[in-house]
């Protein structure tokens, strides 16, 4: 059983807890794999009582938990050290509450977000959040890992959607943070606390969000340009400009090819009533010209999907992924860098960004010997630092992080989060070793 | 911290004043007296020290002393809280962040401020107002308290039902932990490195540490702003028009309400063109792109129509919207016209709860022999009724908190919440239990360790005492000494 001590007993109670067809230990456990590392054993339960009991029984067994919600997100952060028990919330898929009235929802961990958004928009109403995989990605899972989309530059990541949480904690306990009302202050923001925590201080069972209503009308209208530097400058124009944009996207030639589109592109989103769609659409095209652009294009909505995995698709297998967070001020500049020290190298990189967050990603392509793809990676980090930002690998193979951390140095703050992984899981149970401060 | 010796208290203000200078460290008991309580009266506590840092080094260093000498401390702004949260409950250091209220740094290209904790928040706005960018929380006390204050609290106001509360507008944060270390949570940059840790700082109602430093977002003035005025006979019709504005798919800016009492209130003091009769008034605001602005208004007003309003009419000018906004921030200092004091109450509740809850609420306050207006965040669910009262007459003022008590489990019945934006404190730790579980608190009460250890940084708050509730009961109203000298009122 992989070695790891404790687990044959442990599986005897997983079985009785929860039957045993929920108890996977075969080779059905590999769509389970985290970076060649088969999981101990992988188990569904069915409610919340068992979630607890089983995080209370691996606890009791010194097997370490490692929540699942579409498996999305599960290669981000070093590889787990051993192999653990892989806590999956499929089953666990109810939309417990939507009162249009409130504007909120209230719904299990499990449940895809594409399931959850459809019930929804039946009603009128959307969750604002736009991520990639919506087809897999589950709602615990992108609070897990604070996953966005391009339209983040309006309405916010999930960080100010999220207003409640119900949490299964380290020693198997049931904890309520927040509530279900969109304005709130008692007590601590523990929803705060869980997003983007990957599962290391709890595991999200249920959760409440602010939601808005569809809009009327939406568009993307793409602007080309020859060079990075004058696309960057026109999304700084559009950001000192009255236009309202939902997303401010900038897509270097390798990104935007995928999409159809040639050069580098400035991509904006507009929502609303169709005349604000309309003018604002219009005011774009009259600025295109100054801007050195050529004159703007609207893409179709099936646009918007590849817009939220940026520059996913630019090469075949890619050699690594790393996002980046900058000033708004500094995503082109940055761009226009990480592409020069790739090449240097003799690497091709695709670079796409929410650039009006300063939210930049950069896909290496062709796998060369890990040393080369290490040492532009290491550029990309010092080039993210020295324009004031931070950087993380989400992906590349093992023979890469092993020589690249995963996350940046979180400074003294480090300190405060490893007291709180201390003080909320003390014995280390949640999903460890794949974190931020080594946590 | 009552015990300290005459000789130890001296000692410890040459301490303090080495650290802050001469002019920074208040222990003259007539000189405290002004910073034993916040807007919230109706608890007092009294300081050993208020001391007056200007750099976050300064506070280090007095966070440090405190630490050595197991002293509590707390930061304070301006004092406008609602909940007793900056009151030195178990004695030791107030730490005025008052001389700490410079804008630092506006980069308008990235929509950024960095701000010291005890600048006032509507400065902020007219600091970046003439380059066309504002700061978007705006609590009615905007005028007074401070950024610091509003981190503390989470605080919201009327238009965070469009553009969110404080968090959604913070950073990153420069705090002094509780141990006195200057560490920074956050940044300039979107997207947290490991846990969000500002994220979790704003709110903690100075239980964490002392934002030094705040990097709040600035927002780009709006094209344009239309103000609707909807007048009802009847609350619940003011209640369904709030539903059917949502129903329609429109997201203003702002939706509040104002009952008979307090609209009568402000036409006495103010004059600002409510309809004296009119059962319950909305002050709907919608703002944005010019395109598109009078479909929205156009829009409102149909729901409004359609809900019963029996006049509805759109601000024609900017003076006629602002004497409509002057009438609903002006409330609170309005009732000083119908009562000698009242109390604010501050719940949250599910919107479509709203004609319910307000029904039980006047039931309540009647039961108790009592007054109340409601001028409130209808939008958002956030209520504010205001309970008159003489706190001359005896028993009148416990009459007072019995009824918010029992307003506070109404709101936590239906699923709300027993705060919108004024936050716990004193005040309503003994409420939590209403809405949290002992498991809830318990993690709350690890989080809480993890920042502060020694629990020595603003002691007290948050979380239920072990005290009985007649045991640590409130004292009876007296007015507070800068009220008592007309440079202040309680709104």
């Amino acid at each position: 059983m992989g070695g790891t001590p404790g687990v044959d007993a442990l599986l005897d109670r997983l079985r009785a807890t929860l039957g045993a067809t929920n108890v996977l230990t075969g080779a059905d456990r590999s769509p389970y794999v985290v970076e060649g590392r088969t999981p101990d054993v992988v188990v569904f339960p069915g409610s919340v009582d068992e979630v607890g009991a089983v995080v209370q029984q691996a606890a009791a067994a010194a097997v370490p938990v490692l929540p699942w919600g579409g498996g999305t997100a599960a290669a981000v952060g070093p590889p787990p050290a051993r192999g653990g028990l892989v806590l999956a919330l499929k089953r666990l898929d109810r939309l417990v509450e939507h009162e249009p009235g409130d504007l909120t929802v209230t719904v299990e961990a499990g449940r895809t977000l594409e399931t959850l958004q459809s019930a929804l928009r039946a009603r009128g109403q959307w969750l604002s959040l736009d991520p990639p995989d919506a087809e897999r990605a589950t709602v615990g899972g992108l609070i897990a890992a604070d996953a966005s989309g391009p339209r983040r530059h309006l309405y916010g990541t999930v960080r100010d959607l999220l207003i409640g949480v119900t949490v299964v904690t380290a020693d198997g306990s049931v904890v309520h943070g927040g509530g279900k009302v969109v304005k709130n202050v008692a007590g601590y923001d523990l929803p705060k606390l869980f997003v983007g925590s990957y599962g290391t201080l709890g595991i999200v069972v249920s959760a409440t969000f602010k939601l808005r209503p569809v809009p009327e009308e939406e568009r993307l209208v793409a602007l080309t340009f020859d060079r990075l530097k004058d696309c960057g400058a026109a999304a700084r124009a559009v950001l000192a400009s009255d236009l309202i944009p939902t997303a401010l996207e900038i897509l270097d030639a390798a990104a935007g090819g995928p999409l159809g589109l040639s050069g580098v592109t400035l991509v904006v989103g507009f929502d609303g009533l169709r005349e604000q769609v309309d003018a604002q659409a219009e005011t774009l095209a009259g600025m295109a010209a100054s801007l050195g652009g050529r004159q703007p294009t609207t893409l179709p909505a099936a646009a918007w999907t590849p817009l939220a995995a940026p520059a996913r698709d630019a090469f075949a297998s890619p050699a690594a992924v790393m996002s980046v967070s900058v000033l708004p001020s500094s995503v082109a500049e940055l761009m226009e860098q990480g592409t020069e020290a790739a090449r240097r190298r003799g690497l091709a990189s695709a670079w796409a960004a929410h650039a009006g967050v300063g939210a930049v990603t950069g896909v290496l392509a062709a796998e060369r010997e890990a040393t080369t793809v290490a040492a532009v990676l290491t550029e990309w980090r010092a080039l993210a630092r020295a324009a004031g930002g931070h950087a993380t690998l989400l992906w590349a193979p093992l023979a890469v992080k092993s020589e690249v951390p995963v996350w940046d140095d979180a400074g003294p703050a480090g300190r405060i989060m490893q007291r709180i992984k201390a003080q909320l899981d003390p014995n280390n149970v949640l999903n460890p070793g794949r974190f931020v401060a080594g946590i | 911290m009552a015990t300290l010796t005459t000789d130890r208290k001296s000692a410890l203000r040459r301490e303090l004043e080495a650290i802050v200078g001469r002019g920074g460290v208040l222990s003259e008991p007539d000189e405290l007296l002004v910073y034993e309580s916040d807007g919230l009266t109706l608890f007092r506590a009294l300081a050993d020290f208020v001391v007056f840092p200007t750099t976050a080094e300064h506070v280090a260093a007095l966070v440090r002393v405190a630490d050595r000498e197991a002293m509590p401390f707390v930061a304070r702004g301006a004092g406008t809280g609602l909940s007793g949260g900056c009151l030195p409950s178990e004695g030791g250091l107030v730490i005025s962040m008052m001389r700490m209220n410079r804008v630092l740094e506006v980069d308008y290209e990235n929509q950024i401020a960095v701000v010291e904790p005890g600048l006032v928040n509507l400065h902020l706005s007219w600091a970046v107002g003439p380059q066309g960018f504002y700061y978007a929380p705006d609590p009615s006390s905007q005028q007074a308290c401070t950024i610091g204050g509003n981190i503390a609290n989470n605080s919201g106001g009327p238009h965070t039902l469009k553009y969110g509360v404080t968090v959604n507008h913070v950073l990153g944060l420069e705090v002094v932990t509780p141990e006195g270390e200057i560490v920074w949570l956050g940044g300039k940059t979107r997207g947290a490195l490991g846990y969000d840790l500002a994220g979790v700082f704003v709110g903690s109602e100075g239980t964490f540490g002392i934002a030094t430093k705040i990097v709040v977002r600035i927002l780009r003035k709006p094209q344009a702003v239309k103000t609707v005025l909807a007048v009802f006979d009847q609350i619940d019709q003011a209640s369904s028009a709030v539903s059917a504005i949502i129903a329609r798919g429109l997201v203003p800016a702002a939706v509040e309400m104002i009952d008979q009492l307090t609209i009568q209130a402000v036409e006495d003091a103010f004059g600002c063109g409510y309809p004296r009769d009119a059962a319950a008034a909305l002050l709907i605001e919608v703002d944005g792109l010019r395109a598109g602005i009078e479909t929205q208004a156009a829009r409102i007003v149909e729901a409004c129509r359609e809900s019963g309003a029996r006049e509805v009419r759109t601000a024609a000018d900017e003076a006629e919207r602002l004497l409509l906004w002057k009438g609903r921030k002006s409330a609170f200092g309005a009732y000083g016209r119908v009562s000698p004091a009242y109390m604010v109450m501050d719940g949250v509740i599910p919107r479509t709860k709203l004609p319910y809850v307000l029904g039980r609420v006047n039931e309540i306050v009647a039961a108790h022999g009592l007054r109340v207006g409601n001028v409130f965040h209808a939008g958002d669910g956030n209520l504010h009724p205001n309970i008159l009262y003489d706190p001359r007459k005896p028993g009148e003022e416990a009459r007072v908190v019995a009824a918010g008590a029992e307003i506070m489990k109404v709101c936590a019945e239906v699923g709300g919440s027993i705060s919108g934006e004024h936050g716990i404190g004193l005040e309503k730790s003994d409420f939590m239990p209403f809405i949290f579980t002992a498991a809830d608190l318990a993690f709350m009460q690890r989080l809480k360790s993890a920042f502060n250890p020694t629990g020595l940084c603003n002691p007290g708050k948050v979380f239920p005492t072990r005290k009985s509730c007649g045991e640590a009961g409130p004292v009876a109203y007296r007015p507070h000494p800068i009220e008592e000298r007309g440079l202040a009122q309680r709104f």
